[in-house]
């Protein structure tokens, strides 16, 4: 734990100077976070890192003008300086009437069980060894793996620090630890990599070293000797994970500031069917152990589970202060930040929930398709409101995975493609802070040879 | 590893930027400025004066005496300092205003392929030891090394700027985003908001090696985007321009920043009435500048040394070998005037320079840091980057760009019957094991018996490396490195870099649009 009176007393002292030197009102955000990382390749640890980050964010308004400063230059008379001089610069920002910070004081949201004394605790060295392990399982899963690439082990003690003119100081703590592997297959001819990786808050939740050692090979192994397939329109079925991943190139279409400029294809649809019926998207910012859980938000708004989409209809858009200002809804508490940026709408942990179907099942009633297992490549237009990525996976035939594939695009509308959706799994989980279960498109394009 | 233009700014590019002087001009004196010691104008006026003061050469020796009391093959201590503006204008309006100044210094330590690393956020000798020792701990029952004692180098820019663009007075800067939005705005009613992204820094750099080095240098770099949206009925398409680099103030005028917002209104514009893109493989002309994204992601990173010295890029091992079409001349230049991927010294203290990758289609160096030039028995080709001083460095990019050819560009479209032009790009990334690779573009055109005719949305465009680089049938001689934009992604470490090429024109790549 950082001096806590003394960052208490550093930020009480900023935010007074600001209020004195002309800002109407201030906010100090201050972050502390130590972590430690080791890497493993070939049983050699090749890299450890050990380092503490810290660093303050002062927000200023005056006359519904903003001014930001950030600074890991803690030093009184640097400081002193840069907020007089960011409340100079504020002067020439434009006055916008949604420049107001959060003054609803709530109590911070408890029990989200964020922090583990176990996580804390940690040593490099348990990390050297969870790392080697984690590689041995990779190795020892078949001959075909020789190599891997990015096996490490980490983690992360933070601390947030937050007071504002009319929110008194408060404080949290959260950990996390992670295990991240990619194994390298190689058959002579070909060598592909396949990547595998669990973060959690709670050391306990952790998937094993063995589990995720073995899923990086087996995801290396499987995709050597893919090809493309040809050109053609036909069902598409996005494996958890890769789901989540476009889950998480669709966030923007739900943030309330594209929303509000027009830049999401889905301005303007509250309360419309917008997806299938299957379909409910929930931002859960106090999801218990959830790697996106927070007592409170970016700028102290109250932390909440909001239901973006629910069985299809439109429900909600996500805000922060000002965007729900500019709304004229209640902010979410969605603003996500670091001490060096300014607050702005982001997920917590955000997720398609799980439906009924059995995975197995959802490709057994498909004749011909795709089944994609990963996605690359920066394919999302939000505010057109189009999709078009690079995929891998497997061809279905008959209701079979057939064959390896790579080297094909999928593309669509995204309002087709979200309406479309005929099945959706019962395997979420949570693993990153955008999760899925596996879903089934009706038909995308593939683009091929 | 992949590239984006910076269309998420916000999310990719931490904004920020530079304390200039010329606030004070700006600000009509409306704040009394305290008395006293002012850092941050200190530490504009002699570069790395600050870092300096704490970090001198006697210093710098013992802290990296302490980074080899345990052995190892290098250890270098690097201090770094940013000022940082940025201003977001959006709906008509300056929406923020920010500066930041983050500062710290870190100490690495490496013997073969292992690597200690430590930081500190204060820049303080007594954290410096810390940090060296703790980096020192990579290495396991070696006897001490001792370093060189450091001796200041001096260092040999590429370019000289007589007026930094950063050091604009503020008033200039909103001055321009005002502008270049109202001139967005003028193109098209249909034109609904426009959000312009300025952000610029001033990074100053330190920089000590235990083989002798000590380093200092400045680094100057803006940028500016501008995204207007057009929307009409329930359609909306997004424009996209740039304009910045490593420049002087007179690049602003000389550029016509208006007409650059107009062009970007226009694309959406266009856009708003465009075709849906064709999907499958067929017959691909690429546009010159920013087409370059191609060349960066098939070939650039698999060039990188980590992954050769890994031996797990496919291009290990191919020096002196025939990788792609004959007609293909890549190059790696840190010296290109005004790139945003361009230095004096990469943050190892490495001189940059201009690396030919590959001529004739043949592959003819590999891009290289300290550590993996040794392991590769070769010396560091000065492409050591990090993102700041909180990460070590690894070999990296600068301009990369496909070189001239002869070809008049219209005659690349000559004799395709059906094929696909791929005009305004956006980002890519790449999977350097298989070369499989990918990369976005924004605006498209059918070719249609070799005529560019009707607009069509933006499309993933894919691709093997190999593959790909020896379907290319011919080259223009248009080339364009573009200066303004691109942020590479790698290892979770972002830097500006610049990519280019001329008008390219391939005989097959896949698709990936709606349209069969």
């Amino acid at each position: 734990m950082a001096q806590q009176d003394s960052i208490q007393e550093t930020l009480e002292r900023v935010r007074t100077l600001a209020e004195r030197s002309g800002a109407a009102e201030a906010e100090t955000y201050f972050e502390f976070i130590t972590l430690a990382e080791a890497r493993v390749r070939e049983r050699e640890v090749e890299l450890i890192q050990q380092s503490a980050i810290s660093g303050l964010g002062l927000r200023i308004l005056r006359d519904r003008k903003m001014g930001f400063l950030y600074t890991t230059d803690l030093r009184r008379t640097v400081v002193d300086e840069l907020v007089l001089r960011t409340i100079a610069l504020a002067g020439e920002a434009t006055p916008r009437d949604e420049n107001k910070l959060s003054d609803q004081v709530f109590p911070p949201q408890g029990n989200l069980e964020i922090y583990d004394d176990a996580v804390a605790a940690m040593r490099p060295e348990q990390l050297i060894a969870l790392a080697r392990s984690l590689e041995e399982n990779a190795l020892a899963r078949d001959q075909k793996i020789q190599t891997t690439l990015d096996t490490r082990a980490g983690y992360a003690v933070g601390e947030v620090h937050f007071s504002n003119t009319f929110i008194p100081y408060q404080v949290f703590k959260s950990t996390s630890c992670w295990l991240t592997c990619t194994a390298v297959a190689s058959d002579g001819n070909q060598k592909r990599e396949g990547s595998y990786a669990d973060r959690k808050r709670i050391f306990q939740d952790l998937n094993t070293p063995e589990r995720i050692g073995r899923k990086a090979a087996e995801r290396a192994l499987v995709r050597l000797g893919a090809k493309p397939v040809p050109s053609t329109k036909a069902p598409v079925i996005f494996e958890a994970e890769a789901a989540g991943a476009f889950l998480g190139g669709l966030f923007g279409a739900f943030h309330g500031l594209n929303v509000l400029d027009q830049r999401s294809f889905l301005a303007g649809r509250l309360g419309q069917q917008i997806a299938s019926p299957l379909v409910t998207i929930v931002d859960d910012g106090i999801q218990r152990r959830g790697l996106g859980s927070r007592p409170f938000d970016g700028e102290g708004s109250q932390t909440r589970r909001t239901v973006v989409v629910e069985g299809g209809k439109l429900a909600h858009f996500l805000h922060t202060v000002s965007t729900a200002r500019r709304a004229g809804v209640q902010p979410t508490g969605n603003a996500v930040r670091g001490y060096d940026s300014l607050p702005s709408v982001g997920a917590t942990n955000f997720y398609i929930d799980g439906g009924s179907s059995k995975p197995d099942s959802m490709i057994q009633d498909v004749t011909r398709g795709l089944y994609v297992t990963g996605t690359a490549g920066f394919g999302f237009d939000i505010a057109a409101g189009e999709y078009s990525q690079q995929v891998e996976g497997s061809w279905i035939e008959g209701g079979k995975l057939t064959r390896p594939v790579e080297g094909v695009t999928v593309a669509g509308k995204l309002g087709d493609m979200l309406l479309g959706i005929d099945a959706v799994g019962r395997d979420l989980e949570f693993r990153t802070t955008f999760s899925a279960p596996t879903i089934r498109f009706k038909e995308l394009t593939i683009g091929g040879v | 590893m992949s590239l984006e233009s910076p269309i998420s700014r916000r999310d990719f590019l931490r904004n920020g930027a530079l304390l200039s002087t010329a606030i004070l001009a700006g600000s009509s004196g409306a704040i009394p400025w305290i008395s006293g010691p002012r850092a941050a104008e200190a530490a504009l006026m002699g570069i790395g004066q600050e870092l300096r003061d704490v970090l001198n050469l006697e210093t710098v020796n013992r802290i990296l005496s302490e980074a080899l009391t345990r052995g190892g093959d290098f250890a270098d201590l690097f201090a770094e300092q940013r000022f940082r503006t940025s201003i977001v204008l959006d709906d008509g309006k300056i929406d923020s205003v920010t500066y930041g100044y983050p500062r710290g210094a870190g100490v690495r330590v490496f013997r073969r392929r292992q690597t200690g690393y430590a930081f500190s956020d204060e820049i303080a000798y007594s954290s410096l030891l810390d940090a060296a020792r703790v980096a020192s701990s990579i290495v396991q029952n070696q006897s001490p090394v001792r370093p060189l004692d450091v001796t200041p180098r001096r260092i040999q820019p590429p370019f000289t700027l007589a007026a930094p663009a950063p050091l604009m007075g503020e008033p200039m800067k909103f001055e321009l985003l005002r502008r270049m939005d109202a001139a967005a705005r003028s193109v098209d009613p249909r034109i609904v908001s426009v959000r312009i992204d300025y952000v610029d820094e001033v990074r100053d750099i330190l920089i000590g090696t235990s083989d002798g080095s000590y380093v200092i240098d400045r680094q100057y770099l803006v940028s500016v985007v501008c995204v207007p949206t057009a929307a009409q009925g329930s359609e909306r398409r997004s424009g996209f321009a740039s304009l910045g680099g490593r420049v002087d103030q007179d690049y602003f005028p000389r550029r016509d920043p208006e007409g650059v917002a107009r062009e970007a209104a226009r694309q959406a514009i266009t856009l708003l009435t465009a075709g849906p893109a064709p999907a499958g493989a067929m017959p691909v002309v690429i546009g010159p500048g920013w087409g370059g994204v191609l060349i960066h992601e098939s070939f650039g990173h698999a060039s990188e040394g980590d992954g050769i010295s890994r031996g797990t890029s496919f291009l290990t091992g191919r020096v002196g070998t025939k990788v792609a079409s004959p007609v293909l001349r890549v190059i790696d230049d840190a010296t290109w005037p005004n790139g945003r991927g361009s230095y004096a010294v990469d943050d190892e203290g490495t001189p940059g320079q201009r690396t030919v990758l590959i001529d004739g289609g043949v592959l003819q160096s590999y891009l290289l840091d300290r550590q993996s030039a040794g392991l590769l028995s070769m010396r560091s080709t000065g492409n050591g980057r990090r993102m700041t001083y909180r990460q070590w460095p690894i070999p990296r990019m600068t301009n990369t760009y496909i070189d001239r050819g002869v070809t008049d560009p219209t005659a690349l479209l000559t004799g395709i019957t059906k094929g696909f032009y791929a005009a305004e790009m956006a980002g890519g990334s790449v999977d350097t094991t298989s070369g499989n690779f990918n990369f976005a573009v924004r605006l498209g055109y059918l070719i249609e018996n070799g005529q560019i005719t009707k607009p069509v949305r933006g499309a993933i465009l894919i691709g093997n490396s190999l593959e790909t680089m020896t379907r290319i049938e011919g080259i223009g001689n248009d080339l364009v490195v573009e200066q303004t934009r691109g942020t590479c992604g790698k290892d979770g470490q972002m830097v500006p870099v610049g990519v280019g090429q001329p008008t390219v024109r391939f005989s097959s790549i896949t698709v990936g649009g709606t349209a069969i």
